[in-house]
């Protein structure tokens, strides 16, 4: 291995990239936009706890027990109750069980169901234990004893709920990575056009070495810049590691993408043309993971799910290895494959 | 060290049915200046690209510094300087960036470039960006990043088309200083007065096919014919050109014969030009 000859390159490949005014503005003025948009957007969230609730049996209205900050809304299944407090709709659920008449009635105490999502903070279970007990008594004007059944639905992490300028930070540092990626395949498609990539093809630098500095240039630029702005908005307080891991693998997996993009580019417009494609492409998922309810299971296919998500949970969430790992195992495969086929399709424009 | 600098056998390569390079067989001495003439078309850059392991022969063998091309390119690459025809140069980059980076690739140490810079005329200028410089500057650049790694053998693509007669001749004069110093130059081009300057030995290339492989000097023997051409003077004031083929039995009674019945205005003589013989034998000219 030729490591003199790919650092020369590497050193190159960034000299040209800030050589060039449009990539170099772009860069400084994305982090800067990103920055302050973070900045702006609010650092609180809503006070307002919305509750889905579910009941076989006619009960009084909720609205007695109706406090500040809480609202309910009535599902017509179990079922349905679920699926929108796994969804993040609602911060929790409540099941009420077809016996609670009979039960109370009798001296036995019914079980009622929560449901929270993985988010949830205890302060909010407790407080949802205590809301059932008033709702039971202001229905019967006496106090009912019930057990409680909790079941926490979607991921195990817990957390209180996230800012909305939190949950965007993984999709600006996946667009910060992206914008690299325009620039990585505007550098090669410019190698290609003005055929110095031939004099590096007859040196004793091989394909590899150049494919390989190409990859240092475009995960260096694209992973530097997206660690830098996640650690400036405070994405690398909790689990920086996994954090670290998935900006990597992505901006690797991305750098795939470049090496695809630039393959079937002939100048810098036709670069932007592609890479706006590839963007709104990958961008797909980014409402799926940041804003609960709005997924769907075939964004999944998208490789950028597991990018973004992994960051969301991990800098959100503070999500562990053994949250992130299917998803870091499927950023890398998917890594893997579109690197390969960036690579074998340019080695092709190479020759 | 290998005898021979390259040795090609059967080389051929198409592109579909166009057999840009049709078996062809010749070879390169050490400290040789090979000229590969012909027009454009002919297979010459075809050519250059098997020998460099840009292309895989379709047929055929190479050996270079006696390495296979087909199988050892890689160790190939490292020994030979190549001097593409069209400019390709990072242009954002100063000359001594571009040198610089090369030198890094090549594994080169002791490298000055500014001492590579004033060979090829360059000195005080390798500060500037390439983007600035004029055509045959780029040129002379060009050549001096083909030679700054020392190599065997020097491949050189039409290294002075398009250039002022200045650049030109400061970059025969790297062509020749290189042959000196021991490098074996395969030097491709379509000026016929340059490989005739500079080459010890020309290939004549045609359709893929080589059709002729000499000396300069051995061509012109068995294609050319010599001729004495005089200006004499008529009767009437007037100017009159005779012509006589030299190395004939009658040539030295012929020339007696002209200065002893006429006033000679001027005279002298002329030989076939490797375009000449190019025409004779190919029956179309390189420009064509």
């Amino acid at each position: 291995m030729n490591y003199r000859g790919v650092f020369a390159l590497t050193r190159k490949d960034f000299f040209l990239y800030f050589q060039n005014r449009l990539f170099a503005v772009v860069t400084v003025i994305g982090l800067l936009a990103y920055l302050v948009v973070y900045f702006l957007l609010p650092g609180g969230v809503d006070q307002t706890l919305e509750i889905g609730f579910y009941t076989p049996i006619q009960l009084p209205s909720l609205e007695k027990v109706q406090e500040e900050g809480l609202r309910f809304d009535s599902f017509d299944s179990e079922e349905e109750l679920r699926t929108a407090v796994e969804e993040g709709d609602y911060i929790a659920g409540i099941a009420f069980p077809k016996d609670l008449a009979s039960s109370a009635a009798s001296g036995k105490r019914p079980t009622v169901t929560l449901y929270f999502p993985p988010d949830a903070p205890d302060s909010t279970k407790s407080a949802l234990q205590s809301t059932v007990q008033n709702w039971g008594y202001s229905a019967t004007g006496k106090s009912v004893a019930v057990n409680f059944s909790e079941e926490t639905l979607g991921r195990e992490l817990v957390t209180g709920p996230i800012p909305a300028r939190d949950r965007l930070r993984p999709l600006f540092a996946v667009f910060l990575i992206m914008t690299e990626t325009l620039g990585l395949a505007s550098l090669i498609t410019e190698e290609i056009e003005t055929k110095t990539l031939k004099a590096l093809l007859v040196s004793p630098l091989n394909t590899a070495e150049i494919f390989l500095a190409k990859g240092i240039t475009g995960v260096g630029l694209a992973s530097i810049q997206a660690v830098f702005f996640m650690a400036l908005v405070g994405g690398l307080g909790r689990s920086p590691g996994i954090v670290l891991v998935s900006l990597l693998i992505g901006s690797a997996m991305l750098t795939g993408i470049a090496f695809l993009i630039a393959s079937v580019s002939s100048d810098t417009m036709s670069v932007m043309a592609w890479g706006i494609l590839a963007l709104i492409i990958m961008m797909i998922p980014a409402g799926g993971v940041l804003f609960p309810g709005a997924s769907a299971g075939w964004m999944r296919v998208i490789p950028s799910y597991y990018l973004l998500d992994s960051v969301h949970i991990a800098a959100n969430f503070g999500a562990g290895w053994g949250d992130v790992w299917p998803h870091l195992i499927a950023l890398i495969l998917s890594g893997l494959i579109i690197s390969g086929a960036g690579v074998s399709v340019l080695e092709r424009r190479f020759q | 060290m290998t005898e021979k600098a390259i040795v090609a056998s059967n080389l051929a390569y198409n592109y579909g049915d166009l057999m840009a390079v049709d078996h062809i067989d010749f070879e390169l001495g050490r400290s040789e200046i090979l000229g590969f003439l012909g027009p454009n078309g002919a297979g010459k850059t075809t050519t250059v690209k098997m020998l460099t392991g840009q292309l895989k022969p379709k047929a055929g063998q190479a050996k270079v510094l006696g390495f296979s091309v087909i199988d050892n390119v890689r160790k190939i690459q490292g020994r030979i300087g190549i001097c593409f025809e069209e400019t390709n140069l990072y242009e954002q980059m100063s000359a001594r960036e571009n040198l610089n980076l090369f030198a890094q690739l090549f594994g080169v140490d002791d490298f000055d470039p500014e001492q590579l810079l004033d060979r090829v005329g360059l000195s005080g200028r390798g500060r500037e960006k390439v983007q600035n410089y004029s055509k045959g500057m780029k040129q002379r650049l060009m050549v001096a990043r083909s030679i700054l790694h020392r190599p065997e053998i020097l491949f050189l693509d039409e290294p002075t088309d398009g250039l002022d007669p200045s650049s030109a001749e400061s970059i025969r004069d790297v062509i020749l200083e290189e042959r000196d110093r021991g490098a074996s130059v395969f030097l491709t081009t379509h000026n016929m007065a340059e490989a005739d300057k500079l080459s010890d030995r020309v290939v004549f290339l045609n359709k893929g096919r080589i059709v002729a492989l000499d000396t300069p000097h051995n061509l012109k023997q068995q294609y050319g014919s010599r001729v004495l051409k005089a200006e004499i003077v008529t009767e009437d004031g007037g100017l009159e050109e005779r012509e006589i083929v030299l190395d004939e039995e009658e040539t030295p009674e012929l020339i007696r014969q002209l200065f002893a019945d006429n006033k000679v205005s001027t005279v002298h003589s002329e030989e076939a030009t490797l375009e000449d013989i190019f025409i004779e034998i190919t029956g179309r000219g390189l420009s064509e």
